[in-house]
């Protein structure tokens, strides 16, 4: 056995020199290489882990959020439906009064338009009267050449409006 | 271009033994200094070196360095605790991973041009590439100046034999002293009752052979990795001397001395990672057949 270690270039110096050496490493590496890579890949991993978590989380407080939003638009749509509703039926009523208003005032109008008209055609008749009377004592007085009193002018005039229908 | 096999003799053609034999041998005047600890020292440093560049500002968002050896040492993790289990990952993850790791740039080192080739020897004068010469009793006289740290049996015995000590500590820290005994020597396969009493002297049998493969443990895996690396040192090295063996004219040597190891470089990067990966699988492998409780044999 000696003697194939020997030929196998066996020493004990030369071994325990490479023992130190794979010990040194192994030490070496432990401390400076696996401890912290692990450790940083154990952080990594424990961050990934939380990450994934509050990814949980904002996904539950999104849906909550967004289940808020729903019903708060619904609401809204609600109100505003309702809103639009009462709109709709104050703009119905306040039209229809607005019309009866307007009617009234039109008729309102209307009548004393009537009124007026009546009064003026009224007016516009006695001053025809007038005219027409004034006219024929004109007539009378220039076809027989005398001057008429009062008297005759009235009795003219009320003759002539007499026979005038207006 | 004028030659014949038949110039060979069966002696030139025998292979030319890398690195001046197999015994590593010492540098003039420094004792127990070899040219392959002087390997092993400069794959250590640049080892530590790197892993130190690496590692020293570790940041959550990694660099190109930190990455390559986060990533590598979370894959040699993922692969220990795949065999060993997670319970004993932690603690025998940093020697497996040293293992690995220092066994791999060892052998991929061997590969670097010059080394195992340049050296100086009685005849050679005092830098060669001629690893030819041989002395009165055709021992080879030629020295290396640098050795792959694997292909010294001294460095592959250092390493198994590291790795038998942490094996021992980490089997008796997991099943306790009388717990290994017993792993060792007791029933096996859940037997119980008599059968149990009467099969005994079979599991003392069992478990003296179990010991003695168990002391052979370092012997083979030391001298698995000693041998594959130093045959494939051994091969380049015949393979870039073939066509002077062979009788080639100079210029012809030359460029087969190029084409001819060429292929075998390739396969002896190959046979670098998997001679790593096996000795740090089989250490993994011995762990977790010391480190798991008879009870889980069976689940």
């Amino acid at each position: 056995m000696a003697s194939i270690l020997e030929t196998f270039g066996l020493d004990w110096a030369k071994f325990l020199s490479q023992v130190i050496i794979v010990l040194i490493v192994y030490g070496i590496l432990s401390k400076y290489a696996f401890g912290p890579v692990l450790a940083m890949l154990e952080v990594r991993r424990r961050r990934i882990a939380e990450g994934e978590a509050n990814l949980e989380t904002i996904k539950a407080e999104m849906g909550r959020a967004e289940e808020k939003v729903r019903d708060m638009l619904a609401k809204a749509n609600a109100d505003a439906e309702r809103l639009i509703a009462e709109a709709r039926e104050s703009a119905e009523t306040t039209r229809n009064q607005k019309t009866q208003e307007a009617v009234k005032e039109a008729q309102q109008i209307l009548e004393k338009a009537r009124e007026a008209s009546r009064l003026e055609h009224e007016s516009a008749m006695n001053e025809l009267k007038r005219d027409f009377g004034r006219l024929v004592i004109d007539a009378t007085s220039k076809v027989t050449g005398k001057v008429l009193d009062e008297k005759d002018q009235k009795r003219i005039n009320d003759e002539a409006v007499g026979q005038v229908a207006l | 271009m004028v030659f014949s096999l038949s110039m060979v003799s069966i002696e030139s053609a025998l292979p030319m033994l890398a690195a001046g034999g197999i015994g590593a041998p010492t540098l003039p005047d420094l004792g127990w200094f070899t040219n392959s600890i002087f390997v092993a020292i400069v794959v250590t440093t640049a080892i530590l070196l790197f892993t130190r560049m690496a590692t020293k500002r570790m940041e959550m968002v990694p660099g190109a360095k930190q990455n390559f050896v986060e990533y590598l040492i979370e894959f040699l993790y993922g692969q220990v605790e795949g065999i060993v289990g997670k319970h004993v990952a932690p603690k025998a993850f940093p020697l497996l991973a040293t293992i690995f790791i220092f066994v791999l740039v060892s052998n991929w080192f061997g590969l670097i041009p010059g080394v195992g080739t340049i050296g100086f020897g009685e005849k050679t004068g005092p830098v060669s590439v001629d690893s030819s010469f041989t002395d009165a009793d055709g021992l080879y006289t030629f020295v290396p100046l640098l050795r792959p740290s694997t292909a010294d049996l001294n460095m592959t015995l250092a390493l198994a034999a590291v790795f038998m000590c942490v094996w021992l500590y980490l089997s008796i820290s997991e099943l306790g002293l009388w717990g290994t005994i017993v792993h060792i020597f007791g029933p096996k396969g859940g037997v119980q009752g008599a059968l149990k009493w009467g099969l005994m002297i079979v599991f003392i049998i069992v478990g003296i052979i179990e010991v003695v493969s168990i002391m052979f443990r370092p012997m083979s895996l030391s001298l698995r990795l000693l041998g594959n690396i130093y045959a494939g040192e051994t091969l380049l090295h015949t393979m870039g001397g073939l066509g002077e063996t062979l009788g080639f004219p100079g210029w012809l040597a030359k460029i087969s001395s190029v084409i001819f190891p060429l292929p075998f470089y390739f396969m002896e990067i190959l046979v670098g990672a998997l001679q790593a990966t096996v000795f740090s699988l089989l250490c993994a492998v011995y762990i977790k057949l010391s480190t798991t409780h008879d009870g889980e044999e069976h689940h």
